[in-house]
C-alpha cells in the first residue's frame, strides 16, 4: 500500500473544443486510509473529478495520481461507482455477482458481495431491470466493495437509499475502512451525515479545489461569528457574510484574535459547506496533515 | 488479516466452462449466441436437405417428365412443384447467409458497443479490472470466434449441396456459379464479410455511441459496403480474352466486351442502329469479350477475402485507437 | 375584495391542442423525418433521370437480327447501346427500395418509436404531461402514418410514370415480387403493416433493440408469406394449352397435363386490391392489440 491516495497537480479537464471547463487546475493530496467527503455545488465538477480519478477519462491538462501510479496501472486497486450505477438490466442478481467474480480473478470475495444482497432482502434470480433504485445501489455497491479495493470511489452513493440503507452501508463502509485502510472517496449532497464518518473533505466550487485537508482542521481553522452590522471583519478573511437588520453573521477563517463582542463559533460541516457555497469568491484553502500552508 | 481478505474467500464455488471475460461475453450477450446457434441450425438443415432428399426429389421429377430428352412435353417449360421447393430451401438458405453481414453489423454496432456505451455498463467492466483495451479485445474476439465457426461450417455445407446439384443447376439454368449469392457463400469471402460487418458495427458503435443510431448508420454503411464489393468483383482477377469475327461472345460472367478493328485495337461497340454498311465504317472486324472462367473461383474469393480482412483489420485498428482518445489509458 | 382576474388559464380537464403533440412527435423524431425527406428527395431526381433515357433503352431493347436485315438492326449495334442497363437496373433498385420499406419502417417504429420511449421511461413523461396515454400512442402511429402514405403513393405513381411502356425486358414482369409491389397500392399497405407490426413489437417486449429485431423479422416474414401465397389470392383463368402458347405477361400459376392456370394482366388490380386489404387488416388488428396492451400496462 502506498501513502497517497491520490494526488492531483494542475488537473483539469474540459469537454469539446471551446467547452467550458469542468475542473480547472486542481490541486489537491489525498493520504491514503482517509474517508473523503467530496462536496460542492451541483456541476461543480465532482463526478469528473471521479471518472479521472477512476481511470475513465483522460485529463485535459495536468495529471493525477492514484496509489502511486496512473488510474489505468491501479485498475485492479480501485472500485468505482457511477451515479447512474449502471449494471446490465437483464442479468439477474446472482450472474451480476458472477460478473464481478470472472472480471476480477483473485481478488474476488464472494462473502461480502454476498452479505450486501442478502442484509438487503434481495431475490438473486430476480432480473435487474425489476429492482427499485435503492436495490440497485446495493447490488453496484456489492460490485465494488467485493472486490476488496484499496481505493473506493463513490458517485452519491447513498441518493436513492432508505435510511435503513444508508445505515447500514454507511456502517459497512466504516468497517471496511477500519480494518483493511480502504481509502474511501464518497461524494454526497447529505453533508450532515458525512460529518459523523468522514475525516478529511475536498470541497469543489466552478470546477476549482476551495478546501481541501483533515475536516478537524479545516473546521478548526473557521469561526461562525455573530455581531453588529457596522463592525468590519478586516483583517479577517471572509468566506461569506449576511446582513440581517442590525446583525452581521459571517464565516471566517480568522487571522488574529476576534473582537470579544462578536459571539464565536467552530462551524459545523454543514455550516461551512453551506459558506462556501453562498459564497463562492473566498480564496481557496488547502491543509495538509499537522501542517497548515497558506493558499 | 490483509493476506487473508485479499485472497478469494474459501466460499467461492469451483466453476467449470468458460472463464473470466470469456464468460461475462457470453452470459450478457446470451440472447444473441442463442439467435446465431438457431440460424446457424436451420441453415445448415435446409443445405443438408437441399443436398440430400431436396435434389433427389428434384431429379426424379425432372426424370420422370422426360426433360432434356426427346419426349419432354410442357411440363418442362415449368419448373414442378419438387423443384421450386428444392430451389426455394436453396434460395433462403443461401439467403440467410448473404443476410449475416447486415445482422452483425446492426447488432455490434448497437448490443454490443452502443448500447453499452449509452447506458454506461462499459464504465461498469473498465472499474472492475478490465482495462478499455481488454474489453473492446473481448467484445471482438468471442463473436468472430463464433462467427467464424459457423460460417465455415455453413460454406462447407453450401459448397457440397452446390457441387452435388450441379446437373440440376444446369438443367434448370436458374442459378449460376458466379450469381453474388451463390459466388459468395460458396467460398471464404462470405466469412470474411461477416467478420467486416462486425467490425464495422463496433467502429460505428464507438463513432456514435448510442445504439438505435449506430445501428441505423452501421446497417447502412455495411450496405453499401457489399454493393460496392459486388461491382468490384469481376475487376479483381485479370482475365480472359476470348474473340470472335461473327458476334460478340457470350460466356458466363462476361466482364467487358467490344469490337476489334483491323489493326487489332479496342473500341467499345458503336451505335450502329438502322445503319447498314456501319460496321465496314469504323473498321470492325471482329469482337472480343473478357470474361472469368470457371478455374477463376479461387483466385477471385482469396483476392476478395484478402481485400475484406484488410478493411476489416483497419477498422478494428480505427476503433481501437478510438477507445484510446476516450479513454484515460487504453492498457 | 375585487374578483380574481380570469386569466388565459387553460381550464383543468381540457387536454392540450393536437398541434402540441404533432409537434412533439415531429421534433422528437426529427432524424428520422430528415432521412424521409432526403430518401424521397434523391429517389425523385432518380427517377426523372431514367425517365429522360427511357426512349433510349427502348431502342437499346428492341428486336435484332445479326447481321442486319431489312427492318432490323444489327445485334451487336443494339448490344452497344448501354442505356437499357442503366434505366433497368435504376427502375429495379427504386422498385426494390419501394418493396422493401416494410422491413427499415418495422425497425424503426419497433425501437426508436415505440420500444425507446417505454425503456427510458420518457413515454411516462408524456403521460405525465397531460397526455392521455391512448392519445401519445394515437399520435405516435398517425403522424408517421401520414407520412409514410403521402411519401409512398407519390413514389409509386413517379415509379409508374417512370416506366413508361412497361417494357417487361426493361423494367421486370409485373408479378415478378418486388414490381408488384412497387408498383401498385400495396407498397403504402405494406409501410403501414411495417409501421403496425413494429408498434405492436414495442408495446409487447418494451425494450428498443428486441422490440426492433423482433419487428424487423415479422416484416420479413409478412413480406415473404405475400410473396409465396400471392398467386391463391385471386382465382386463376384455367385454358386448354394445345394450340395456344401462354403469353410473358401470364403469371404461370400451375400446369396440369395440357391445361394451364395462371392470372392474366388484368388480373393485377383484383390481387392488388385484396393483398392491400389483407395488409390493411394485418395492421388493424395490430394497432388494436397495441392499444389493448396499454391500457393493461397503464391501467
Amino acid at each position: 500500500m502506498t501513502d497517497i491516495a491520490i494526488a492531483a497537480q494542475g488537473l483539469g479537464r474540459r469537454f469539446g473544443r471551446r467547452g467550458r471547463r469542468a475542473l480547472d487546475r486542481c490541486e489537491f493530496v489525498l493520504p491514503a486510509g482517509r474517508v473523503c467527503a467530496l462536496v460542492g455545488p451541483n456541476g461543480a465538477g465532482k463526478s469528473t473529478l471521479l471518472s479521472l480519478a477512476a481511470g475513465l477519462l483522460r485529463p485535459s491538462e495536468g495529471r493525477v495520481t492514484v496509489l502511486g501510479t496512473t488510474p489505468a496501472g491501479a485498475r485492479e486497486r480501485l472500485a468505482y461507482v457511477a451515479q447512474d450505477k449502471p449494471l446490465h438490466p437483464h442479468l439477474t442478481v446472482a450472474a451480476t455477482l458472477r460478473l464481478g467474480r470472472e472480471l476480477n480473478p483473485g481478488r474476488w470475495d464472494e462473502s461480502v458481495a454476498r452479505r450486501i444482497v442478502t442484509d438487503a432482502d434481495l431475490d438473486m434470480d430476480a432480473k435487474i431491470r425489476t429492482l427499485s433504485g435503492g436495490q440497485r445501489t446495493q447490488v453496484a455497491l456489492a460490485l465494488a466493495l467485493a472486490k476488496r479495493p484499496e481505493l473506493l470511489l463513490l458517485d452519491e452513493p447513498m441518493a436513492d437509499l432508505d435510511p435503513l440503507a444508508r445505515h447500514r452501508i454507511t456502517g459497512l463502509l466504516m468497517a471496511d475502512a477500519a480494518e483493511h485502510g480502504t481509502t474511501i472517496v464518497m461524494s454526497s449532497h447529505v453533508v450532515a451525515e458525512l460529518e459523523g464518518s468522514c475525516d478529511h473533505l475536498l470541497l469543489l466550487g466552478a470546477g476549482r479545489v476551495r478546501l481541501a485537508g483533515p475536516l478537524d482542521d479545516l473546521l478548526a481553522a473557521h469561526r461562525l461569528v455573530t455581531g453588529p452590522a457596522q463592525d468590519s471583519l478586516d483583517p479577517h478573511t471572509v468566506v461569506e457574510s449576511r446582513t440581517t437588520g442590525r446583525q452581521l453573521t459571517a464565516l471566517i477563517r480568522p487571522a488574529g484574535p476576534v473582537p470579544a463582542s462578536w459571539q464565536t463559533a467552530e462551524p459545523t460541516l454543514e455550516e461551512l459547506v453551506l459558506g462556501h457555497l453562498r459564497g463562492p469568491d473566498a480564496p481557496a484553502l488547502s491543509l495538509t496533515e499537522s501542517e497548515e500552508a497558506a493558499a | 488479516m490483509t493476506a487473508l481478505s485479499l485472497r478469494a474467500s474459501a466460499a467461492e464455488p469451483r466453476t467449470r466452462g468458460p472463464r473470466g471475460l470469456v464468460w461475462v461475453m457470453l452470459r450478457v450477450h446470451q440472447s444473441a449466441l442463442l439467435f446465431w446457434l438457431m440460424l446457424v441450425t436451420v441453415a445448415a438443415g435446409g443445405l443438408l436437405w437441399a443436398y440430400g432428399p431436396g435434389a433427389d426429389a428434384a431429379w426424379a421429377e425432372y426424370s420422370e417428365a422426360g426433360c432434356g430428352t426427346t419426349t419432354s412435353g410442357f411440363d418442362c417449360d415449368m419448373y414442378g412443384t419438387a423443384f421450386q421447393r428444392y430451389d426455394n430451401i436453396v434460395g433462403v438458405s443461401s439467403g440467410l447467409l448473404t443476410l449475416v453481414p447486415l445482422l452483425t453489423a446492426a447488432w455490434a454496432a448497437s448490443a454490443l458497443i452502443g448500447r453499452e456505451l449509452e447506458n454506461g455498463t462499459a464504465r461498469l467492466a473498465w472499474t472492475q479490472s478490465v482495462s478499455p483495451a481488454r474489453w473492446l479485445a473481448a467484445k471482438l474476439a468471442v463473436p468472430a470466434a463464433l462467427l467464424t465457426a459457423g460460417m465455415l461450417t455453413l460454406t462447407l455445407l453450401h459448397r457440397l449441396m452446390w457441387s452435388a446439384g450441379t446437373e440440376l443447376h444446369e438443367a434448370w439454368a436458374v442459378r449460376a456459379w458466379d450469381d453474388s449469392a451463390i459466388f459468395l457463400t460458396n467460398g471464404t469471402t462470405a466469412t470474411a464479410h461477416a467478420l467486416l460487418g462486425l467490425a464495422v458495427g463496433a467502429l460505428v458503435g464507438l463513432l456514435l455511441p448510442r445504439a438505435l443510431p449506430a445501428l441505423a448508420v452501421a446497417s447502412v454503411t455495411t450496405l453499401a459496403i457489399a454493393g460496392a464489393l459486388v461491382e468490384l468483383r469481376p475487376h479483381l482477377w485479370p482475365t480472359v480474352t476470348v474473340t470472335s469475327t461473327d458476334d460478340v461472345p457470350a460466356p458466363a460472367a462476361v466482364v467487358r466486351d467490344g469490337a476489334l478493328t483491323s489493326d487489332g485495337s479496342r473500341i467499345p461497340l458503336p451505335d450502329c442502329l438502322g445503319e447498314p454498311g456501319c460496321l465496314t465504317k469504323h473498321d470492325i472486324t471482329g469482337y472480343y469479350a473478357d470474361y472469368h472462367p470457371t478455374s477463376h473461383f479461387w483466385p477471385l474469393h482469396l483476392v476478395e477475402t484478402g481485400i475484406v480482412l484488410a478493411a476489416a483489420s483497419v477498422a478494428v485498428g480505427a476503433a481501437f485507437w478510438l477507445l484510446r482518445r476516450r479513454t484515460g489509458g487504453a492498457v | 375584495m375585487t374578483a380574481i382576474p380570469v386569466t388565459s388559464v387553460r381550464t383543468p380537464g381540457r387536454l392540450p391542442r393536437p398541434r402540441g403533440l404533432l409537434w412533439a412527435v415531429l421534433r422528437l423524431h426529427r432524424a428520422a423525418l430528415v432521412v424521409w425527406g432526403l430518401a424521397l428527395l434523391a429517389a425523385a431526381s432518380f427517377l426523372f433521370r431514367l425517365a429522360a433515357l427511357a426512349d433510349e433503352a427502348e431502342r437499346g431493347d428492341s428486336a435484332c437480327a445479326e447481321p442486319a436485315t431489312d427492318g432490323l438492326p444489327s445485334c451487336t449495334a443494339v448490344d452497344a447501346i448501354t442505356a437499357d442497363e442503366t434505366y433497368s437496373t435504376g427502375i429495379a433498385f427504386v422498385t426494390a427500395c419501394t418493396a422493401w420499406l416494410i422491413v427499415p419502417v418495422a425497425a424503426w417504429a419497433g425501437g426508436a418509436l415505440i420500444g425507446r420511449e417505454l425503456e427510458n421511461g420518457t413515454a411516462h413523461l408524456a403521460w405525465t404531461q397531460s397526455v392521455t396515454p391512448a392519445r401519445w400512442l394515437a399520435a405516435k402511429l398517425a403522424v408517421p402514418a401520414a407520412l409514410l402514405t403521402l411519401g409512398t403513393t407519390g413514389l409509386v405513381l413517379l415509379n409508374v410514370w417512370a416506366r413508361g411502356a412497361d417494357n417487361p425486358n426493361l423494367v421486370g414482369d409485373w408479378y415478378h415480387p418486388d414490381v408488384f409491389v412497387g408498383t401498385g397500392p400495396t407498397a403504402v399497405a405494406h409501410a403501414l403493416a411495417g409501421l403496425a407490426l413494429g408498434a405492436l413489437a414495442g408495446m409487447l417486449l418494451g425494450r428498443a433493440l428486441p422490440a426492433a429485431g423482433a419487428a424487423l423479422g415479422a416484416a420479413l416474414l409478412l413480406y415473404n408469406a405475400l410473396d409465396r401465397y400471392r398467386e391463391f389470392l385471386w382465382p386463376t383463368v384455367t385454358r386448354d394449352t394445345t394450340g395456344w402458347e401462354a403469353p410473358r405477361s401470364a403469371f404461370q400459376v400451375a400446369a396440369d397435363g395440357s391445361e394451364l392456370a395462371f392470372h392474366p394482366r388484368s388480373h393485377f388490380w383484383p390481387i392488388q386490391y385484396v393483398e392491400s386489404g389483407i395488409l390493411l387488416t394485418v395492421a388493424a388488428l395490430a394497432v388494436l392489440a397495441a392499444f389493448r396492451i396499454l391500457r393493461r400496462r397503464t391501467a
